[in-house]
């Protein structure tokens, strides 16, 4: 080998660049090895504590021998409400007051909500303090929580994705781009108008508040212009009389709806009809509690449900160590179910939007096996039924007209048609027009005058003054409907085998009046409203209302908005009435220009679009019809708060977010809300709103609490938004009290509360206005609530509050209005849910097994009547067509359904901690259907409807019926933090994640029957589709 | 045999897998722990029939602990369970176990886990080393290095809270009462009650840990590793911490 | 998939040992290895009385020495916190394998290093006689002296004893974790040992093809020793499997149950087969000019072997169902960790081999046995 000088320095060379190289991949290789032994000891953040690490100190101690308490001096212990779902919890929060924050979440001990037993309204705040502890075991017998999505809630406090500054867009709507501005200027611009965005002149408020000129002087039903402002809302939570006030009785307008058109509004619709109020839509819940047969058809407590963890909590325990059995009958095995209890909870799966079938199958089952509470039923009136010692009663043995084309068929047989009095026109066929019944013998006696059962069972003529009429009782109509459809039939049509369904008639019609059944999400098919009158209408056969065990209207709660005992909040001088029809036409058609014109016409049916006087206001209507169409008059100016219709109804992004877009289409959105929300991205201007614990109000329990139950918000921090020169914090109350006393509104201002005896006080600020409703809600009931001692105040954090406590209440109140805010609100016993075997609140009014109301209006779009009884109808859209006729399922072999998430509500994907635990929804597919289509656990998976395509993840079940894709809510956000916006020039963290999903609104239908723009709704209770939307499916890729 | 030499000794022999025994730990054992008063010996017994998977008590041990994005000293595992083609929901609330016989400590080169003589299990997180060979050790997957401290972190039986006279963070908000803490050595405890009456399971009892979480009406199928399709679940990809303000920094 | 148990909510836990530990358990193994394999050539040259066992023992000194030097950095690397590495030195932890290594290692490494210096002795010494501006520095280094076969032979029975510990230490330490049934084997520390062996054997063919001028002896004895290292590989994999299958020992059962159905661990095994099986064949049938190829997919076997133990033993979930996904990071915590090891290590080989070279440079060839015999005389 010969080696010459030149290959050797090349070698050379050529080593110690490979050294150098292998030197530089040794120092980058160990630059984090190197970085951590600089810091020695400590490579990582040092921890408070070497054992507990960062948990913070607790909030206070107790001597397990002694029970004594020692306070945490850092920290204060307050009972407020939880925001994290509807349910609206009273919770315990423990916040660190020097840097102003919530340290932790827990359940409030005072609370029905939240705790089971809960303590009795006088506990001193110090024992309440005991109860939670170890001290005795108190703790876990008195257990107060919060659920997953109520403890991780707090982080919307300190999102960075809230907004606390007041803003207006720059750019064109929807563009993600803000900027902030003064909030006097805020009010002024939506105050007064202008060419606020260089895109031409706007109307401001002040114009808009026209309470005189009709909108359509053609149509003067429809009210003049300020109702052509429109207040979208979600849930009351616990400040909406305050909004009201504002908008309905200051403002002016009709146009105020919530959220319920597109959350359970067809359970709520179809229980009104049972309960006889289209407009308040009254609901029973199961008394879990006592019930020992529940059926959940279409609701799924303690995975979802309202009131959620309340219902969870007596669920868990009835079932174990309680006499409760259960039956959820849902397309999806949720977490309603638990294998652990045996047959003590079961599953039963069916196909979406077809629970009508079911439950006319098992009433059919029940009236061929006379498993039908008779004696409840054939109870003619209240007297009657107290006397046969019933707890309610019902219309079943009304008589209803059935002649074809008598000038009132479907209308309940009246003491006057029967010639027994005579009434005026105002009065006829109203409240003192009685009923008709045949009493045992079969003679026709007004319904109040029997004092025992009348027939339950006829369908013949009577003899009237006018000739004789053909009647059936109610109950008579009820059963007909039921025997359209054997059992296999109804088996065929909701894939529950007509043995089970029999099976659940006899085990729903074997534990007397302690059975229930219940509905809710599940009910939002294309027939939602039917389906829904037959899951209570098994409630009315069964007679189980107001009884222990049986359902339960719940307690109610002491409301704060009255007038009196203490403040006037109801009313006030130059209050206005709104008139005129709601956007969402909740009126008969018959009543307007448009049907007379029309009739004129010669053909009175179609309407433009449908009329919904069987529900209340819809937002499902609001933004195709009042923003798109313009019908029945086009919207000038839209108000959000607390709400976000664009990521919550089904095929609403398609139908409207163009003309959304377009300010000439409507001048003028506002929205009031924390966040950047997929609604509120299309708003000129966003007004910052006080979240959660930050925030004062009066809430309540949708249902469910055998007692009296109101809870309390109030600030337990300071709220993060922007401070005004006086003080006060921009949020909603701050923005509306501004803008009235801009506009010159009444009500709002330095006189504009009264209290009983004349005296006017301010309503400048939030607690002039929560105080007062504090001070009226202290004094009802028999007696006022105690005085708060030193003791409370200084435990309870009330402390913080005090100031405001003394300057806006008087002497004698102040310490009663305390006492409530240190317990969280005001709650009745528990002890005084029941009386012997009933609830103490109990609705008086009739049930309703055949509606009048429903029974004779007639569809404004087909002119044909509705069936006022249940009955089973498949899911159509507006103008009857069944979906399958337009959307074959040949072509759409799938039903989507959604399911909403154990973990998360709508919103709370702001919480990162919550998100991290279940960052997405994969969509749930059987077993057997992925099978045949070559789909597994992970794959990526397109899912097509009329309505849209979207890309998801696959995981596939057995707990999903066959042919349903099972699609969780919650996810697919398009906001909130999913797109970061640019405001003042200054981008949001870009956390792409949030977006992480899919939302199975986006693939919602529009209602191919309709002209203009629509989404599919039920064709009576105007509410979204959200079940059994057809569907198909293809396989993408494997799992990544 | 003691329990290092058992440790020492390939292959010995599980202890009898027993369900759930409250046998002592080794006197050896029991002579090395420290701290915490030796009147107790605190345990926790998990009804699954009353668990509806809410995941409070994650959250809330999340948020009382302060545990790292992405980490989990408590989790509900949520299953769907199908037999004879009948599908059910499984909730199995998985924690630290607080073993007698933790197979944790003895591996520890630092003597930086340790058990308190009331039984809790905890980290010294100004001792550790983050060797991580205790996480390997735990058969119950119930510890994780904190990415923050670089140290290991569990489940610690919220000892500060315990030591207040609280219940665990998890225990106090658990909603379907599910979760019940206490004292094993008071006889009159709801954990020793059930424990007697309630035939309770452990996890793995073949590992001889000597759990001392035990589970009212747990299936035996998930007594051990579950055999089944796994979670989708992937850590997040972006570590919200960069924004997220920390709460109890 | 089996879809009869669906998780529907969990999470998946992280690797805690991360591929440092692979780097780690990779490097010492080689370097017991490589000492082993440098014995009978240094330590035991009487025995082995053959120039061939000297040529392949220097080799193995070399992979001995750079292996076990990287070796510590990745394991210090591996800690969460290495700036307490000294927190294991002020206790006394009988019961933990791991506080036990924190004392062999630096025993063994240390001794390596005065065996080493033994061995390199003599060639040190001879650098030193040659005039170049280094000499007084190899001098130094020689310490006055030169070939001293007592003191090899003691500091080779020191080490020796110190490697056994290594190897006894890392094997079990792994092996007694009984929560994880792949690691729980008595078998493991032996496969530990066994494919250590290969890969060092392996490396040494490596460093003779592009270090030592391709020495063919040394091939052929490497790729005989490496041949009978893989019949032993092979010999315990077979044993591993046949307890597994057959049963006997639960734990055995179990760890094969929990691979067994997943297609990733299938490849793996298949792989690892393969990785035993062919270099075996072409070691025996062609020892001589296969040497690369052999070496390098014996180094990759002792490798992969130790990755799929760690890396992969840890995906295997202890209570979930499935395994965990694993990807590598591209930072200090994986690939750049890898990148670095490895860099490190051909820092060490470059440094060593720069100064001390082998073959020794022409000019300061050292005397030849049969010389040095005369010379001797
Ligand atoms: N596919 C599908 N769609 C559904 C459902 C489903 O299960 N599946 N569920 C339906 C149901 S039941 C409902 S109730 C609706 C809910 O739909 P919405 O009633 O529209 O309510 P959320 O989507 O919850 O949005 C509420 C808004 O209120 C804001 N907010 C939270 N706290 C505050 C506060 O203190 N002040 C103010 N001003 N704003 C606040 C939040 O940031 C959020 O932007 O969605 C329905 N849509
Ligand atoms: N975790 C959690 N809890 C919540 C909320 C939340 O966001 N998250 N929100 C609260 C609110 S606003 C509400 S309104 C309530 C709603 O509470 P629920 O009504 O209990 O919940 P949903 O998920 O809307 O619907 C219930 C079930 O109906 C099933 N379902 C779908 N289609 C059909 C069908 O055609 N027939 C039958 N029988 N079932 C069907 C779904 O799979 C779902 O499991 O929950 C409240 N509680
Ligand atoms: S149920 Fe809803 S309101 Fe109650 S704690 Fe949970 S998130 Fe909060
Ligand atoms: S469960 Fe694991 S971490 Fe907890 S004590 Fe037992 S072995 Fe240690
Ligand atoms: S990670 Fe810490 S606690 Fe665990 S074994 Fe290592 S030193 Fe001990
Ligand atoms: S006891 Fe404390 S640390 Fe342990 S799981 Fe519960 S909350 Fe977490
Ligand atoms: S809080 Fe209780 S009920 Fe909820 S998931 Fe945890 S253990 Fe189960
Ligand atoms: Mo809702």
């Amino acid at each position: 080998m010969s080696i010459s000088p030149k290959s050797i320095s090349r070698r050379i060379l050529l080593k110690t660049t490979a050294a150098g190289g292998a030197l530089a991949a040794f120092v980058g290789g160990f630059s984090e090895t190197g970085r951590k032994l600089v810091r020695g000891a400590w490579a990582g953040e040092r921890p408070a504590d070497p054992i507990s690490g960062n948990a913070p100190a607790p909030e206070f101690r107790v001597d397990p021998a002694s029970g004594d308490i020692a306070l945490n001096p850092d920290q204060i212990v307050a009972n407020v409400a939880c925001l994290g779902c509807t349910t609206l919890c009273g919770v315990r929060v423990r916040v660190d007051v020097a840097r102003n924050r919530v340290l932790r979440v827990a359940g409030n001990p005072y609370n029905p909500l939240s705790t089971d037993p809960f303590l009795p309204y006088g506990t001193p705040i110090k024992e309440s303090f005991r109860s939670l502890s170890r001290l005795d075991e108190k703790g876990l017998q008195g257990r107060s929580t919060a659920c997953g999505r109520g403890n991780a809630a707090l982080e919307m406090l300190t999102s960075p994705f809230r907004i606390t500054t007041p803003m207006k867009r720059v750019g064109p709507r929807g563009s993600g781009k803000w900027e902030p501005i003064a909030f006097d200027r805020l009010v002024e611009e939506i105050a007064e108008g202008g060419d606020l965005f260089g895109e031409g002149p706007v109307e401001g408020l002040r114009s808009l508040r026209d309470l005189k000129t009709p909108i359509d002087p053609a149509a003067p039903e429809l009210g003049a212009k300020v109702n052509q402002v429109a207040l979208l809302s979600s849930v009351n939570d616990g400040r909406e009389p305050f909004v009201r006030r504002f908008f309905n009785q200051a403002f002016g307008t009709i146009n105020f709806v919530g959220h319920g058109s597109y959350c359970g509004g067809a359970y709520r619709s179809g229980s009104g009809a049972v309960f006889g109020d289209a407009k308040a839509m009254p609901h029973a819940k199961p008394d879990l509690q006592n019930a020992e047969f529940v059926l959940f058809i279409g609701t799924a407590p303690s995975n979802a449900g309202n009131p959620f963890k309340r219902q969870a909590m007596l669920l868990a325990k009835g079932r174990t160590d309680g006499v409760l059995n259960y039956v959820v009958v849902d397309p999806v095995l949720t977490n309603a179910d638990n294998r652990a209890v045996g047959g003590r909870s079961d599953w039963i799966p069916i196909r979406p939007g077809t629970d009508g079938a079911l439950v006319m199958g098992m009433m059919r089952w029940m009236f061929e096996n006379g498993r039908i509470d008779a004696k409840y039923l054939s109870q003619p009136n209240g007297k009657a039924a107290e006397a046969a010692g019933e707890a309610g009663w019902c219309n079943a043995t009304h008589l209803v007209i059935v002649r074809k084309g008598h000038p009132r068929e479907g209308r309940l047989l009246r003491a006057s048609d029967m010639g027994w009095v005579t009434l005026d026109e105002t009065e006829r066929y109203g409240a003192k027009d009685a009923f008709v019944v045949l009493d045992t013998d079969g003679k026709p006696v007004a319904h109040d005058a029997l004092a025992a059962a009348a027939t339950l069972f006829h369908d013949g003529p009577v003899a009237t003054p006018s000739g004789e009429v053909a009647v059936k009782t109610g109950l008579t109509l009820l059963r007909d409907e039921t025997m359209k459809m054997d059992l296999p039939g109804c088996a065929e049509v909701c894939g529950v085998p007509a043995d089970v369904i029999a099976g659940l008639a006899h085990e729903f019609t074997s534990h007397g009046k302690k059975a229930a059944a219940n509905a809710h999400g599940g009910m939002m098919a294309g027939n939602g409203f039917y389906n829904a009158f037959g899951v209570v209408t098994l409630n009315t056969l069964i007679g189980n209302l107001n009884w222990k065990g049986g359902t339960i209207v719940g307690g109610g709660r002491f409301p704060d908005e009255q007038d009196g005992p203490r403040y006037k909040l109801a009313s006030f001088p130059g209050q206005v009435k709104p008139s005129g029809i709601a956007i969402s036409r909740p009126v008969p058609y018959e009543r307007s220009s448009e049907f007379k014109a029309k009739k004129e016409a010669g053909k009175p049916y179609p309407s433009r679009a449908p009329w919904y006087p069987n529900a209340p206001q819809l937002t499902t209507e609001y933004l195709t019809s009042g923003l798109v169409d313009g019908y029945p008059y086009p919207l000038k100016a839209l108000v959000l708060w607390n709400s976000n219709p664009v990521y919550g109804i089904p095929g609403i992004r398609a139908a409207v977010e163009a003309k959304l877009r377009d300010p000439k289409a409507l001048p003028l959105i506002v929205a009031i809300d924390p966040f950047i929300n997929e609604t509120s991205a299309f708003a000129d201007y966003l007004v910052p709103d006080t979240v959660l614990y930050e925030t004062w109000g009066w809430a309540a329990p949708w249902a469910g609490v055998p007692t009296k139950t109101t809870t309390a918000r109030w600030p337990v921090v300071d709220p993060r938004t922007d401070a005004l020169a006086d003080g006060r914090h921009v949020q909603m109350e701050s923005f509306l009290i501004a803008m009235a006393k801009r506009l010159g509104l009444p009500g709002f201002g330095p006189d504009a509360i009264e209290d009983m005896a004349g005296n006017t006080h301010p309503l400048e600020r939030p607690e002039d206005w929560y105080l007062r409703g504090g001070a009226n809600i202290a004094w009802l009931g028999k007696q006022p609530v105690p005085d708060a001692s030193d003791e409370d105040i200084a435990l309870s954090g009330v402390g913080r509050v005090l100031p405001a406590l003394k300057t806006v209440l008087k002497p004698e109140e102040w310490r009663k209005v305390a006492f409530i805010l240190a317990r969280g609100g005001r709650y009745q016993n528990q002890a005084e849910g029941f009386e012997g075997d009933k609830a103490t609140h109990r609705f008086a009014k009739p049930l309703l097994v055949y509606n009048e109301a429903l029974g004779a209006s007639r569809s404004s779009v087909t002119g044909r009547r509705w069936t006022g009884t249940a009955a089973w109808m498949a899911p159509v859209f507006a103008d009857g067509t069944p979906v399958d006729r337009v959307h074959r399922p040949a072509d759409w072999p799938f039903r989507l359904v959604s399911s909403k998430s154990v973990l998360v509500s709508a919103y709370t994907i702001a919480a990162s901690r919550l998100r991290h635990l279940h960052p997405e929804n994969p969509v749930g597919i059987n077993a057997e259907d992925a099978r045949s289509l070559g789909i597994e656990t992970g794959d990526r998976i397109r899912i097509a409807t009329p309505g849209g395509a979207e890309l998801a993840t696959a995981i596939v079940r057995h707990g999903v019926m066959p042919g349903v894709l099972a699609v969780e809510h919650g996810f697919g956000h398009k906001e909130y933090g999913a797109r970061p916006h640019v405001i003042g020039g200054r981008s949001q963290p870009a956390v792409p994640e949030i977006g992480a999903g899919v939302n199975l609104n986006d693939l919602g239908l529009a209602d191919p029957t309709r002209q203009g723009a629509s989404v599919w709704v039920d064709p009576v209770a105007g509410t979204a589709v959200r079940q059994g939307i057809p569907a198909r499916l293809e396989r993408i890729a494997a799992a990544a | 045999m003691d329990r290092s030499r058992r440790n020492f000794c390939l292959g010995a022999g599980a202890v009898a897998a027993g369900a759930a025994s409250l046998e002592p730990a080794p006197a050896a054992a029991i002579q090395a722990r420290r701290g915490g008063d030796p009147a107790h010996r605190w345990g926790m017994v998990v009804d699954v029939r009353k668990c509806v998977g809410c995941q409070a008590c994650t959250v809330a041990c999340i948020m009382e602990n302060d545990v790292p994005e992405n980490s989990f000293r408590t989790i509900v595992s949520t299953y769907e369970v199908t037999e004879r083609g009948k599908a059910g929901s499984t909730m199995l609330p998985r924690l630290c176990n607080h073993c007698e016989d933790a197979p944790c400590i003895p591996v520890c080169p630092t003597g930086a886990t340790f058990q308190r003589r009331d039984g809790i299990v905890v980290v010294d997180n100004s001792v550790c080393v983050g060797c991580a060979y205790c996480v390997q050790a735990c058969p119950y997957d119930a510890r994780f290095i904190n990415h923050e401290t670089q140290t290991a972190d569990k489940c610690t039986f919220c000892v500060h809270r315990v030591d207040a006279g609280l219940l665990p963070a998890c225990v106090e908000t658990c909603v379907g009462g599910a979760r019940i803490f206490g004292d094993l050595n008071d006889p009159d405890s709801s954990v020793s009650r059930l424990v007697r009456e309630a035939d309770p399971k452990v996890l793995k009892p073949e590992q001889g840990t000597r759990p001392r979480v035990f589970y009212v009406g747990l299936d035996p199928k998930f007594q051990g590793k579950v055999d089944g399709t796994p979670t989708l679940w992937r850590p997040s990809a972006h570590a919200d911490r960069a924004h997220a303000e920390k709460e109890h920094a | 998939m089996d879809t009869s148990i669906v998780e529907l909510i969990n999470v998946t836990r992280e690797v805690a040992w991360l591929p440092w530990a692979v780097q780690y358990f990779f490097l010492i193994g080689l370097s017991v290895g490589g000492l082993l394999l440098s014995l009978p050539g240094y330590a035991f040259a009487t025995t082995f009385a053959q120039e061939g066992w000297r040529r392949l023992g220097r080799l193995a000194l070399l992979v001995a020495l750079t292996c076990g030097l990287a070796a510590p950095v990745a394991l210090l690397s591996d800690l969460h916190q290495p700036g307490r590495f000294w927190h294991f030195y002020v206790v006394f932890r009988p019961s933990s394998w791991m506080w036990w290594g924190s004392v062999f290692i630096p025993f063994y490494v240390t001794g390596l290093l005065v065996y080493a210096w033994a061995c390199l002795r003599e060639e040190l010494q001879e650098h030193g006689r040659v005039d170049s501006r280094l000499a007084a520095l190899y001098r130094l280094a020689a310490l006055g002296g030169g070939r001293d076969d007592r003191l090899i032979r003691a500091t080779g029975l020191v080490v020796l004893g110190g490697a056994a510990l290594v190897a006894l230490y890392t094997g079990v330490e792994v092996a007694v974790v009984k929560a994880r049934p792949l690691w729980h084997t008595p078998i493991l520390p032996l496969q530990f040992l066994t494919t250590a062996l290969a890969g060092a054997a392996g490396l040494v063919l490596v460093l003779n093809r592009f270090a030592a001028g391709n020495d063919r002896g040394v091939e052929r004895l490497a790729n005989r020793l490496l041949a009978g290292f893989l019949g032993a590989v092979m010999l315990f994999g077979g044993l591993w499997l046949a307890l597994g299958l057959s049963g006997i020992e639960r734990t055995h059962a179990e760890a094969l149950e929990s691979v067994a159905n997943s297609e990733a661990w299938r490849v793996t095994a298949l792989w690892a087969v393969l990785a035993t099986v062919v270099p075996f064949a072409i070691a025996v049938a062609r020892p001589v000019g296969s040497g690369l190829l052999t070496g390098l997919i014996a180094v990759h076997g002792a490798w992969m072997f130790r990755w799929t133990v760690f890396i992969g033993g840890q995906t295997v979930p202890k209570t979930g169902a499935g395994f965990y996904e694993y990807a590598l990071p591209a930072g200090p915590d994986g690939l750049l960790g890898i990148v670095g090891t490895a860099g490190l290590w051909l820092f060490l080989l470059l440094v060593i081999t720069a100064f001390l070279p082998v073959p020794p440079d022409p000019a300061s060839r050292p005397m030849s046995r049969p010389l040095r015999a005369m010379a001797a005389e």
